[in-house]
């Protein structure tokens, strides 16, 4: 037995995320108990219609999310506990919702910082109805093996160190929510454990007295005795002792409270929970209330660190006069699924691996490339293009390796809106379409006839380097299995009217005193074709891919550098398309030779 | 609770409709000048003089100054701006019109756990303090309010009669407008006088404690709050509050001048009753320290950061309970970069730390903390088999 929160208490969470995370914690217990999520239902508008996606042992529940709590109960008519996570400012609202609905009969209010009148107004409507209102401010409730309602009871660890899976003797009542777990584990250690545990909450008006739970604690025959942690202020204390006293009471009562150290320290100097003040006039001190809990027969430990054995004492006599008999512990407790990245740290699985990677890290606090970290490099003076060699070719290149990268990027960045990778994009552009997906139009161009002619310039004239090739037995052997030379070739350029871009490049590498057999055999291809026919002359494409081969980066990264610099040009059509807010481009029709058949008559369907 | 001064106090009270004197709040002598030549009452009546602070005992420390004229105010006022009290430097003079009575009276209204309670007495001033059982009460429940009726019943018991019980009456019915609208959790004014002029009742002097969780509805709560125990909050303790104010949960931190044991502490409750444990140990508080609400680390680290700038401290105590949620591996490491940034300052000399804890990721911060051991710092930790406060008994045997 227990009280307040049993195994047939369903449960409705009011509010967001901080709900979400309490229903976590208390579907945990739900699977160490082996009992289906005692929550229900959500009630949190900004999410009405929604579900939240609860872990139970190794699978996931989704809870409803409702807009009203009488939503909530039209559709759950079994509910009859709300716990309010609302903030501070709508908790009085919330909270009376829930009390207003017939179907609810207890509410456990979270939240922290409710104002006094609103906690006394809530408090005083409940107890018109009849129903239960506790906290603000508390902790929660737990009733061992049957019910958890909070978070209460802390991590699944603790639940099971503290014995909670199974109920034991012992009534909790404490205004402070560390404490309750202290008080647990406590009762688990010193003794069989407790029946039910309730966080009241530490303002100065909680919704329910220590009084009130004592009379349910009296007629629950399972709890034997009842743990009290109160605290200075109010007089909540001085009424449980009052209650106590009054007549023979079947529960044994034991009773702490803090704020002695009250009695050394500057008068009005405020500690602790909201509602641990001293009153004008000394009442509601720690002394008061103790020296009240005493007289009225209650056990009341010296200090904190004296209820442990005061618990076993009472345990004891317990025990003796065969109140209560000892708990057999169950063989076997549920084990909480670890993640994967939990039991991985603790050597338990072991997984296979989905993808290798060869090149970057960015688990620690900044990305490596290829073990070096990004930091480093930019402080010792490393560029772009080094990063580049890094990922692309998982080496450190050379300053002047750099440089050639560099400059080919610079030469390939733009080629103004003409070209089919620039007109895409400014075509998507005028579209109102995003900067992402217009250059991936100018990315799509790039292909056999725009561009992407590097990589097999590069493949071709390195197999004739290889194979140590003659011009003529090389241009054979591609008329014969490939058609034109890759690279060698442009649409306006010629011999009278050279690539200025070309010129510049090859210039540059020559004057390096580099090896560069590639480049070397690819002017000399040029040699040949340009005489056969005028603009048959080595392009943009064909020189950096020679250049590339010969500094050494692998055939397949070559259409890459074209990629990378012209994004750079892609992105500023883009941008520059939007500052203009340019329009939609529509084809006019006079640009287009209409070769269709004249308009006709549709036969009859056969 | 939070505690408001006597101008705001006395703002509210005339919102709701009660007499109060003319007043103005004055930061220097030439405003008040100003003032001055604006308000003809400042200078046709007697005035006094208070300084506008925080403070108790006011008239002993020679800052309430009566029966002035305008000249003799302005001096009064020359003399109180600037003055230091302990740690309160006085930056505010409340300069406010005598009025002259023959009768003093005394109404409160008070917070009970049902709704409030109103009080009345037909003495006031010191009087009422040696003749409490003359105070009447009228107790309320919560969402009630009293009748004009009750009222004069109450007036008449506390021994007022004819149109004076009718005044007194109508006089605690603002009272509790005002408590019950502004939500208030004590409103008291001592004394209540009946002013010579026109026979009204005056409210001369007011303590207004509101209930600060209750600014988001009140937008026109503009005045600060004042320091609860008398004495100015330190430059560390407000620099505390400012990151409390900001974070989830919460970090609390009060100096307590002269003491040699630095408190660290989890969660509200459990604070108290480590600050209980050492004073029953016979140990002297450096402070109060509270940390709770699954806090981020950062903010835990900026209380280390003030719990290890205590002067004089021998033992810090790193206590707390089982936490439910709050992270215990998280906000030891804020602890712990609190720690290691004061070492590095040249603190924590000779200074032994005490740690006992449980709750999530209990083990793994538990184990962090042992760790500074190979640091250099004198440290020992103990978990949760290990009672609550033994580690202030420890600390304090420990020689």
């Amino acid at each position: 037995m227990s009280i307040l929160a049993n195994k047939d208490t369903r449960v409705v969470i009011q509010g967001g995320q901080a709900g979400v995370n309490a229903a976590r914690r208390m579907a945990e217990f739900c699977y160490l108990i082996k009992r289906p999520l005692n929550v229900e239902a959500f009630v949190y508008p900004p999410d009405a219609g929604k579900t939240n996606e609860i872990p139970y042992g190794s699978g996931l529940i989704a809870i409803p999310v409702y807009k009203s709590i009488a939503e909530a109960t039209k559709n759950h008519p079994t509910l009859n506990t709300s716990l309010v996570y609302i903030g501070a400012d709508r908790a009085m609202k919330g909270g009376m919702e829930a009390l207003d609905d017939s179907h609810i009969k207890v509410v456990s209010m979270i939240t922290e910082g409710v104002p006094e009148k609103d906690a006394k107004i809530l408090g005083a409507h409940a107890r018109k109805l009849g129903k239960v209102f506790n906290g603000p401010s508390s902790i929660g409730i737990i009733s061992a093996g049957a019910c958890r309602l909070g978070v209460i009871g802390g991590a699944f660890d603790n639940l099971v160190l503290s014995k909670l899976y199974r109920e034991g003797s012992f009534g909790v009542i404490t205004k402070s929510g560390g404490l309750s777990n202290e008080i647990i584990w406590i009762c688990s250690q010193f003794a069989d454990g407790i029946t039910t545990a309730i966080g009241i909450g530490g303002d100065a008006y909680p919704g329910t007295d220590y009084v009130s739970y004592l009379e349910m604690f009296e007629n629950d025959p399972q709890t034997k005795a009842v743990v009290i942690v109160g605290e200075m202020g109010g007089d909540l204390e001085e009424r449980a002792a009052e209650w106590y006293g009054a007549k023979k009471r079947r529960v044994k009562l034991i009773a702490v409270v803090s704020g002695f150290c009250q009695e050394s320290l500057p008068k009005g100097m405020k500690f602790g929970h909201a509602g641990a003040k001293e009153g004008m006039k000394g009442e509601g001190s720690a002394r008061s209330k103790s020296d009240a809990l005493k007289k009225a027969g209650a056990l009341v430990p010296p200090t904190f660190g004296a209820l442990g054995p005061a618990i076993k004492e009472t345990y004891e006599e317990l025990l003796k006069s065969g109140q209560v008999k000892a708990p057999v512990e169950p063989a076997v407790l549920p084990r909480l699924p670890k993640t994967v990245e939990e039991a991985m740290k603790a050597d338990e699985v072991m997984v296979a691996p989905l993808i290798r990677t060869t090149i970057s890290d960015d688990r620690g606090d900044e990305p490596c490339y290829d073990g070096y970290p990004a930091s480093e490099l930019i402080n010792k003076g490393y560029e772009i293009p080094h990063v580049i060699g890094l990922l692309w070719d998982k080496r450190l290149i050379s300053k002047q390796e750099a440089e050639i990268i560099k400059r080919i990027m610079m030469l390939s960045a733009d080629h103004g809106p003409c070209v089919s990778g620039a007109y895409a994009t400014i075509l998507a552009a005028c579209a109102g379409i995003g900067l992402s997906q217009s250059v991936a139009a100018g990315m799509i161009m790039i292909g056999p006839r725009f561009g992407g002619a590097v990589t097999d310039a590069g493949r071709f004239f390195k197999y004739a380097v290889d194979n140590k090739m003659s011009v003529d037995e090389f241009l054979a052997y591609m008329k014969k299995n490939h058609g034109p030379v890759p690279g060698i070739g442009h649409r306006v350029k010629s011999l009278r009217n050279p690539d200025k871009r070309v010129k510049e490049l090859v210039g540059y590498v020559k004057s390096l005193k580099i090896k560069t057999p590639c480049l070397d055999f690819a002017l000399e291809v040029e040699k040949i074709t340009s005489v056969k026919k005028d603009n048959l002359i080595l392009n943009v494409d064909g020189t950096m891919a020679a250049v590339l081969v010969d500094i050494g980066f692998p055939v397949d990264s070559l259409n890459g550098f074209f990629i990378l610099s012209r994004t750079i040009g892609l992105i500023g059509h883009w941008v520059d398309q939007k500052r203009q807010d340019s329009r939609l481009i529509r084809l006019f029709d006079y640009l287009v030779n209409y070769a269709a058949p004249k308009r006709r008559e549709v036969p009859p369907l056969k | 609770m939070a505690k408001v001064l006597e101008g705001p106090g006395m703002g509210l009270m005339k919102k709701w409709g009660i007499n109060v004197p003319n007043y103005v709040v004055v930061t220097s002598v030439d405003e008040l000048t100003k003032l001055g030549q604006a308000n003809e009452w400042l200078k046709k009546s007697k005035l006094v003089a208070k300084a506008h602070e925080a403070l108790g005992s006011r008239f002993k420390l020679g800052l309430v100054k009566v029966d002035l004229d305008f000249k003799a105010a302005e001096a009064a006022t020359k003399e109180m701006i600037g003055r230091q009290v302990g740690s309160i430097t006085v930056t505010q003079v409340i300069v406010s019109e005598m009025i002259p009575h023959k009768e003093e009276y005394y109404c409160a209204v008070k917070s009970t756990r049902e709704g409030s309670e109103i009080l009345v007495a037909n003495c006031g001033g010191i009087e009422v303090e040696s003749n409490w059982e003359r105070v009447k009460r009228l107790c309320l429940e919560i969402g009630q309010s009293p009748s004009p009726e009750s009222l004069e019943k109450l007036s008449k018991e506390a021994g007022f009669s004819g149109a004076l019980a009718k005044k007194m009456a109508e006089f605690a019915g603002k009272m509790f407008a005002c408590f019950d609208s502004e939500d208030a959790q004590y409103l008291e004014v001592n004394p209540v006088v009946l002013r010579a002029a026109d026979d009204e009742l005056v409210a001369l002097d007011a303590v207004t404690l509101l209930d600060g969780d209750a600014k988001f509805r009140h937008p026109d709560w503009n005045f600060a709050f004042a320091a609860e125990f008398g004495r100015a909050y330190s430059k560390q303790e407000l620099e505390v509050m400012a990151v409390d104010s900001k974070i989830k949960g919460s970090v609390k931190f009060i100096e307590i001048p002269g003491g040699d044991t630095a408190m660290l502490p989890a969660g509200g409750g459990a604070s108290v009753y480590y600050s209980d444990a050492v004073v029953a140990r016979g140990g002297k508080l450096a402070n109060y320290a509270e940390y709770s609400g699954d806090p981020p680390d950062w903010a835990v680290e900026v209380l280390t950061e003030k719990v290890c700038s205590l002067p004089g401290i021998r033992n810090i105590i790193v206590g707390g309970a089982i936490a439910n949620f709050t992270d215990v591996k998280k906000t030891f490491g804020g602890i712990i970069n609190g720690f290691r940034k004061a070492k590095s300052e040249g603190k924590l000399k000779n200074v032994k730390i005490w740690v006992r804890r449980g709750g999530p990721r209990e083990k793994e911060g538990l184990d962090a903390m042992r760790a500074l051991k190979d640091e250099g710092f004198d440290i020992n930790v103990f978990d949760r088999n290990t009672p609550l406060t033994d580690i202030v008994d420890k600390a304090l045997q420990a020689k």
